[in-house]
């Protein structure tokens, strides 16, 4: 058998059909396996790369979140709103979804005609992912849009303050931007404070803040509004302005200045002269710094309320000489100089104290820094570090040194309530918040002298606050005019003043102190005058006498009040 | 054994994603009344926002005095003055009680035909 021995040819096999079968099989297995490990690789793939992307929720760099953020009402100390949040519309277009921007800018102004066509293509061409159109439109604008039906248009509902009570507490209140942060006023002081903190956390969604209550009352706010708004054109003044405030606590109750602006209208705060005048102002204060003056001569014990002082003749400084505006030229006692708003006699008052003692009372009372206060427009008060013979002499009737009247109303407010310098605040502080912080200035006799003072200049014939007493009868109010001349041309102008008047209510038991200003007024009418008593005055006389009842203070006729006022050593 | 296994697992999985099926679209359902009750709640929070805006500009002091003022003439009001606030310490005291006997003597001069009044009267001179 040599048949198949040599040259072995590849080996056949033969695979049964089974096998074959087999086989193919199990290849087609593996197909398959490789077919579903790319399919759902594939899926896997995608599934990351969808996990990977950052999805852009930003309006133009803002989340989102802070675009739509509220800020928290504010109320007045009786509950009134002064400033709510209100959600409007706002149109935004998203343009890498808009197909025919034509079209839709053809449309779009269709509603909103006002839209400059150049400016709203370039607007909405592009592959931008959102862009603003308008924002805080009104519900009925909206409508409109939405009927167009144009892709890639569409709204966010956006949180706009607003402000009830419109111009009367505009400068309390301040102003927002249009992303609803505070520009002014308590608004920015907020922000500082919490609420852009929280808007960053993430928690000033919806309404859930907690309100912010004021110490103004409205009704205050709103009489006192509206007695300088009647000051203005009564007196053809440029500006007027007032403050008010408890004298225990340190509230502010109403503060205005005038001309305003709208709050409602951010720009129009921008407006010269709308700027807030009680505190960043800074005025020469004119005789109602005669109080200061007074009250630190009493408490430094160097001079005594029944002492006496020469007025007879002008106090000379070199080539000047400083006289009295209603000269008596006589030798008048401690309160007669006071009523008479005598400057010699107050130069001696002060030269009794001596300049040194005096510099040092100013700076006791604040006058050197900013009051601490919450208001951002804030001005620094200018009073010379050192005062020369002349500078203290002037000082003393409240010349060549300014301070804002919010410095006066403080300083007003330690000379009646006990003598405790208390700060002002814009929120609520209630009486034992209060004393804590207290800084003593004054003996509380001292307090007791300048509120019998102060009364004195109002009742007393002759005393410069009588007008005002007429308006406010029964409410028991004393305080004190200041006419300061104004820098015309490098010098003083008898005819261009500015006007304060110092005031505190009811004498008896002072609860309120109020500092009013009217800046260069005209006498109402030719029988009347220019100087304090004819307009702060009469203003703050028209003020108490609708405010008192409001504020819980009654009138009340009897002398024996007045009486009591009188210090021991002058019955 | 095992092909009954199988049907039962083959019912239940058929079971199964039906109800899934109907679950998702029950969830798909719920999905959209929530974003329509939130679209309603945001929209009536909206209102409610500008309903409160409005109330307080009408319960302004600064809204409400010019109303008053217009009105003034027609409803005879005007501000308070000082003059017409009283106290409870200015009431007077309650006043003496009647004199009950000087009543009596004078009903029963009535009765008995003597007017006082008469001699009064007669001495001013009227008739």
């Amino acid at each position: 058998m040599a048949v198949a021995t040599e040259d072995f040819g590849p080996t056949i096999s033969l695979d049964g059909g089974r096998k074959a079968r087999g086989n193919l099989t199990q290849n087609r297995i593996r197909w398959m396996v490789l077919a579903l490990v790319l399919g759902f690789g594939l899926v896997g793939g995608r599934l990351v790369q969808l996990g990977m992307v950052v999805p852009d929720s930003t309006i133009e760099g803002q989340a989102r979140d802070v675009i739509t953020a509220t800020r928290p009402p504010i109320l007045d100390r009786n509950g009134l709103e002064m400033a709510v949040d209100i959600r409007v519309p706002s149109l935004y277009a998203e343009p890498r979804r808009i197909i025919d921007v034509e079209e839709a800018v053809r449309e779009l102004r269709t509603v909103l005609p006002e839209l400059d066509e150049a400016w709203l293509r370039t607007r909405l061409s592009g592959d931008k992912g959102f862009v603003w159109v308008q924002r805080e439109l009104s519900p009925a604008i909206q409508e409109k849009v939405m009927r167009l039906g144009i892709p890639g248009i569409d709204f966010i509902t956006e949180s706009k303050r607003f402000y009830p009570g419109m111009t009367e507490a505009s400068h309390i209140l301040g102003s927002t931007n249009i992303d609803n942060q505070g520009i002014a006023g308590i608004e920015r002081h907020m922000d500082g404070e919490d609420v852009a903190l929280l808007q960053e956390l993430g928690l000033a969604r919806g309404n859930a803040l907690a309100p912010v209550e004021l110490s103004v009352d409205m009704r205050v706010q709103h009489v006192m509004h509206e007695q300088l708004v009647d000051a203005l054109t009564r007196y053809r003044a440029v500006a007027a302005a007032g403050v008010m405030v408890d004298v225990h606590t340190g509230e502010v109750i109403a503060l205005a200045s005038l001309p305003d602006f709208d709050p409602n209208e951010p720009a129009s705060a921008l407006v010269k002269d709308s700027f807030n005048r009680i505190t960043a102002g800074i005025f020469e204060p004119g005789s109602i710094f005669k109080t200061v003056t007074m009250a630190g001569a009493l408490d430094s014990g160097m001079v005594s309320i029944t002492d006496q002082f020469d007025a007879r003749f002008g106090v000379r400084f070199g080539r000047f000489t400083i006289d009295d505006f209603h000269g008596k030229h006589r030798i008048l006692t401690l309160p007669e100089v006071y009523k008479y708003s005598s400057n010699i006699g107050t130069i001696r008052v002060m030269q009794a104290m001596g300049k040194d003692n005096y510099r040092a009372f100013l700076t006791r009372m604040g006058f050197d820094q900013r009051v601490p206060f919450e208001l951002p427009e804030m001005r620094l008060p200018s009073v010379p570090k050192e005062f020369s013979e002349v500078g203290a002499a002037t000082a003393a009737f409240g010349h060549g040194l300014s301070v804002s009247p919010l410095h006066m109303v403080t300083a007003y407010a330690a000379f009646v309530n006990g003598g405790n310098y208390i700060a002002p605040t814009l929120y609520r502080r209630d009486q034992a918040e209060a004393e804590l912080l207290y800084r003593r200035v004054l003996q509380p006799q001292t307090s007791a002298y300048i509120r019998y003072l102060m009364r004195l200049n109002a009742i007393d014939s002759g005393g410069s606050g009588t007008r005002m007493n007429k308006q406010a009868l029964g409410f028991r109010v004393g305080g004190k005019t200041g006419t300061a001349e104004k820098v015309v041309n490098g010098g003083y102008s008898s005819s261009v003043v500015t006007n304060f008047f110092g005031s505190a209510f009811p004498m008896d038991n002072p609860r309120y102190a109020m500092i009013i200003m009217v800046d260069e007024p005209e006498a109402e009418n030719a029988q009347s005058g220019t100087t304090a008593g004819w307009n702060a005055g009469e203003v703050t006389g028209r003020i108490i006498q609708r405010v008192a009842p409001m504020l819980g203070i009654a009138p009340d006729f009897s002398e024996v009040l007045d009486q009591n006022l009188v210090p021991q050593a002058l019955r | 054994m095992i092909r009954n296994l199988n049907i039962l697992l083959i019912f239940t999985s058929v079971l199964m994603l039906s109800g899934v099926y109907a679950l998702k679209f029950a969830i798909e359902n719920t999905a959209s009344e929530r974003t329509a009750l939130i679209a309603q709640i945001d929209s009536q929070e909206g209102q409610l926002s500008l309903l409160k805006a409005d109330e307080a500009v009408l319960s302004q002091p600064g809204h409400i005095e010019p109303i008053v003022r217009r009105h003034e003439l027609a409803l005879a009001i005007a501000p308070v003055k000082q003059e017409q606030f009283g106290a409870f310490a200015d009431l007077p005291m309650r006043p003496a009680k009647p004199n009950s006997s000087a009543m009596d003597s004078l009903f029963e001069s009535l009765e008995s035909g003597i007017d006082p009044i008469d001699a009064i009267l007669e001495l001013e001179g009227i008739e």
